[in-house]
């Protein structure tokens, strides 16, 4: 994408164009490289960004470290979701997944290593895919969306080897828990489910608008983003984002945050969180604010904490949503800088 | 043969320049101890006949084993093996055949050019010699004549000088005559010339070739100065070109044109005489210093008597009714001499008197029709750098003060008079420049008419939309489900400080393009209780330049784009992908494609509300458009993307 010119010369139409086009942008997905230097954003346009964040970082960074080192066009559609293994980047969202090499990705005209499709029961429209969740262990990728089931592919052979049915509307969010292993999966359904990936089935459902002290009828019943850390779990959307322990299905804590929350993490002894407003928040795990931290997008929509061991000095908070814009938080207290499309 | 031809091939092969004898005397060593070997020789020995035998059989035996060793490969097996070996060995040999041939063919056509070259090269010799000779004949023969005419009249030679001065005088007087006879005949044209061009003019109007009008207007023109001159020839000639519904002509009084030029002694006398009035009256009454720069305000400010009027025929097809009518736009060029740039005053003209609707004023105003016309062109300062420092002397601020009686100075108006005024080195003196002109002139005509048209076509769409009634034409309706609720009850123009003001604008005034060059409306949309303002921000440039939507919904609350996703993704449904909505050339229908795209949308919104379990009673918006999905994606989009033919809504 050109960098839109500066106000005091004449706007002609590809110009204003460009303009709205950025004004329209959303990013919807990041995902760190393996080395810990670079960060791929993912836009509703369907391309993806390669930003320099050791670049950017550096005390020599200039303006144009902020803009990408290359951009391409990744999908057809929105780019919902990425995630990296050690060697590649995957992006889906319209339905497909494709990889690409990150050692390769910076030239010109990079072309992905592989594109997998699903099974699909409906052939009127493609589902999207919102979420892609890799599980070590088996060396496999799970990817969830528009259908309603959870895929599994073996990252080896390409074969997509189960097919998790239980949701009654499209699947939003997932999370791994190591120790089971176990997936979970919160959907527009209003519920959050646990599955055993060995047994295929689904182990425990929570169905959180149904519990009155976190339901907010006024905003829906779906759950739009999870984190979970051993026999805790933490989702948000239209009810208010909670706090849950698993094994009991109990929600321990409710946090009062009224606009509905897109993307929640666990941080060392934090829960961060971001959604609907400028903010980043963070959260006690007693239910305090601890601080809230505004970004430069209206609205937020995932948030990427680069804790790659090889680049210590790329330790950062990114934070993405309703704009154009990657804030970068070098310390939690304040948003540094903004990178830029 | 070939056999034999590999026998005698060694390793060194000494390449002899055509020399018989010692070749004769290599191939004798050849045959018997095989130390030299030269080919030049064995090329005059051998029969070219015998040699292009021997290059047909070669070639039909390579194709013969060709073809065999084609078939064992198609065949198979073991011992294929060994006879296509063999047969590679034979094609082997042919092929070495081949290349000697080629040597040979070469080197029997190098000895053919090489004796032709020495033929040639005698014969130009001999052809020498020959001019030589001959030359020295002829003069030879020259001078015994001479010598035998001078021998012959060597007595009466002057008198042959005098008969020929005689004969030049005659010769003369003749000329002389004819040169008078010519002239008589030429002068009693002129009256008959003249009577005929008289009596022809009713043809020429008859058969609309005004060359009598137009031999007047050159007259004229050789009074304009030279930018307005430029302008004159340069559009002159387009129109007679190109374009049939341009027309040129000169307006102003070419006598105070001519008095400009009054010599400067005069009026060094009348400065005296006025000087010495002045001193009388001084003491009755002192002109006040700010009539004083009044004066020289106007003096700098002063237009050149003559002006270039142009006039361009608008085809505007009336689309609710088959009629073609032309409006036409009047343009008058004037000079400011002492500035030294050009201006221009535009007026649009329609064949039916226009009622003006009340949000469409600053449309085809003179002030703001043509502004813009390029990017950024807005016409409110000078495009000379030179005339800041006049104006610091008569204290005028900018020329903006005084655009609506002079004219607009834009930058295209310069450069059809052919003046440029460079911004990194200013010129001293910028003079006009024909090649300038023309290479400006067809593109600004288009866009002075692209401009007129798109004017004209919102001027008709603006009365429809202030009674509430978005014009879609038939073959736009394709773009919009056949049923759509929600109305436009007001359209309204808003100020710029205004649209400024507004809460829900702020992205669009950042990102600078809600400049004061822009014209900016204000519609509302309703269905039920829901109330859509949608703040328009209109580019001159329209319709290349998209109109720009902002949108604020009051239902339920107030919703932005930065407090709903979906509200945000309305906008991009219009000012993103407006493409689509453009129509049929020339994209006149884009801006009420797009309110009409804003009225099916809030339709979606409004009926794809996602039910509050906990509130009482039927939605207020039941969903009667098919939809395939509800929500989809992260930011949970409601389906707006119309599908047509089949009619149904989906996600992008």
């Amino acid at each position: 994408m050109e960098r839109a010119v500066p106000h005091a010369v004449p706007l002609g139409q590809m110009e204003v164009f460009q303009a709205l086009q950025r004004l329209h942008m959303t990013i919807f997905s990041q995902s760190v490289s393996p080395c810990g230097k670079f960060l791929a954003a993912g836009n509703n346009y369907g391309q993806i960004a390669i930003f320099s964040l050791s670049a950017a970082l550096s005390s020599e960074a200039k303006e144009e470290s902020k803009n990408p080192v290359v951009t391409f066009q990744a999908h057809d559609g929105p780019v919902y979701s990425m995630v990296s293994t050690d060697r590649h980047l995957l992006s889906a969202g319209d339905g497909e997944v494709k990889a690409w090499l990150w050692a390769e990705i910076l030239k010109k005209g990079c072309k992905e290593l592989w594109r997998r499709q699903p099974p699909y029961r409906t052939s009127l429209e493609v589902p999207e895919i919102n979420a892609l969740l890799l599980v070590p262990k088996e060396n496999s990728l799970i990817l969830a969306g528009g259908d309603c089931q959870l895929h599994t592919m073996d990252l080896e052979t390409g074969a997509f080897t189960r097919a998790l049915r239980g949701h009654t509307d499209y699947i939003h969010c997932l999370a791994l828990r190591e120790r089971s292993p176990e997936v979970l999966s919160g959907g527009e359904d209003g519920a959050v489910r646990l599955w055993d990936l060995r047994t295929a089935k689904e182990v425990q459902t929570i169905e959180v608008y149904k519990h009155e002290e976190c339901s907010r009828p006024h905003n829906g019943r779906w759950i739009g983003c999870l984190a979970t850390d051993s026999d805790w779990m933490v989702c948000g959307g239209g009810p208010a984002l909670t706090l849950w322990h698993l094994r009991s299905s109990t929600p321990t804590t409710i946090f009062p945050m009224r606009a509905p929350q897109k993307h929640v993490t666990f941080y060392q002894d934090l829960i961060l969180s971001a959604g609907q407003g400028r903010c980043v928040n963070q959260w006690q795990l007693s239910g305090e604010l601890k601080a809230q931290v505004p970004g430069s997008s209206p609205g937020l929509l995932s948030l990427s904490l680069n804790q790659q061991p090889a680049a210590p000095e790329c330790k950062v908070l990114t934070a993405a949503g309703n704009s154009c814009r990657v804030d970068v938080f070098t310390n939690l207290g304040y948003r540094a800088f903004s990178l830029s499309f | 043969m070939s056999s034999e031809s590999s026998k005698k091939r060694k390793p060194k092969v000494i390449r002899s320049d055509g020399a018989p004898a010692e070749g004769k005397r290599n191939r004798s060593d050849t045959e018997q101890e095989g130390k030299y070997y030269s080919e030049e020789a064995e090329v005059d020995l051998r029969d070219p006949g015998r040699d292009y035998e021997l290059y047909k059989y070669t070639c039909q035996e390579l194709q013969r084993l060709m073809a065999e060793i084609q078939d064992l490969k198609s065949r198979g097996g073991k011992d294929v093996a060994v006879e296509i070996e063999d047969r590679r060995i034979q094609s082997c040999v042919h092929f070495m055949t081949l290349k000697k041939l080629n040597r040979l063919a070469h080197i029997r056509l190098k000895k053919g050019r090489d004796q032709t070259h020495e033929a040639k090269q005698k014969v130009d010799a001999y052809h020498l010699q020959l001019q030589n000779l001959l030359y020295e004949v002829m003069h030879l023969q020259k001078e015994i004549t001479k010598c035998l005419e001078f021998n012959d009249s060597g007595v009466s030679f002057p008198n042959r000088l005098a008969e020929k001065y005689r004969e030049c005088l005659s010769n003369k007087e003749k000329i002389l005559k004819e040169i008078e006879v010519k002239k008589e005949y030429l002068s009693s044209l002129q009256p008959r010339l003249n009577s005929i061009m008289q009596a022809s003019l009713p043809v020429q109007e008859y058969l609309f070739m005004p060359f009598d009008q137009a031999h007047k207007q050159y007259e004229t023109a050789r009074h304009l100065p030279p930018p307005l001159y430029v302008l004159f020839v340069q559009a002159t000639a387009y129109g007679q070109a190109c374009d049939k519904t341009l027309s040129v002509a000169i307006e102003g009084s070419v006598d105070e044109a001519k008095a400009l030029f009054k010599p400067p002694e005069d009026s060094q006398d009348d400065e005296s005489d006025s000087d010495a009035e002045e001193e009388q009256t001084t003491k009755r009454r002192r002109p006040t210093l700010g009539v004083q720069l009044d004066d020289k305000r106007k003096e700098m400010l002063k237009r050149h008597p003559l002006s270039v009027m142009l006039d361009l025929k608008c085809k505007d097809k009336v689309y609710y009714v088959e009629r073609l009518n032309d409006s036409v736009l009047h343009l008058t060029f004037y000079y400011l001499m002492n500035l030294n740039i050009m201006t221009v005053k535009a007026k649009v003209t329609t064949a039916t008197e226009l009622i003006t609707p009340i949000s469409a004023g600053d449309l085809l105003s003179p002030d703001s029709v043509l502004s813009c016309l390029y990017p950024g062109d807005h016409g409110k300062k000078t495009p000379n750098p030179a005339n800041q420092y006049q104006f610091d002397k008569v204290g005028i601020l900018t020329l903006r003060d005084y655009v609506l009686d002079l004219g607009h100075p834009y930058l295209w108006v310069q450069k059809l008079g052919g003046l440029h005024f460079p911004k990194e080195q200013p010129q001293h003196t910028v003079i006009a420049d024909h090649s300038l002109s023309a290479s400006h002139m067809e593109t600004t005509m288009k866009l002075l008419k692209t401009r007129v048209q798109s004017r004209l076509a919102l001027h008709k769409q603006f009365a429809s939309l202030e009674h509430g009634i978005v014009p879609v034409t038939s073959d736009c309706q394709y773009l919009f489900p056949a049923k759509v609720v929600s109305r436009l009850v007001k359209w309204v123009t808003i100020a710029h400080e205004d649209y400024l003001e507004l809460h829900f604008t702020k992205d669009i005034v950042e990102a600078g393009l809600a400049e004061d060059t822009n014209l900016y409306y204000m519609a509302l949309v309703e269905r039920g209780t829901a109330k859509l303002q949608a703040a328009v921000v209109l580019n001159p440039g329209y319709s290349s330049i998209p109109p720009i939507f902002q949108l604020c919904l009051n239902w339920k609350g107030e919703k932005t784009n930065s407090n709903d996703d979906n509200i945000r993704a309305m906008e991009s449904e219009v000012n993103v992908c407006y493409k689509e909505l453009c129509g049929p050339r020339p994209s006149h229908q884009l801006l009420t494609n797009q309110l009409q795209r804003l009225c099916v949308l809030l339709d979606v919104y409004l009926e794809t509300d996602s039910h509050d379990d906990s509130v009482e009673g039927p939605k207020e918006f039941p969903q009667e458009k098919m939809c395939l999905r509800l929500f989809r994606g992260p930011s949970r989009m409601k389906p707006f993307k119309y599908n047509h033919p089949q009619g149904f809504f989906s996600h992008r």
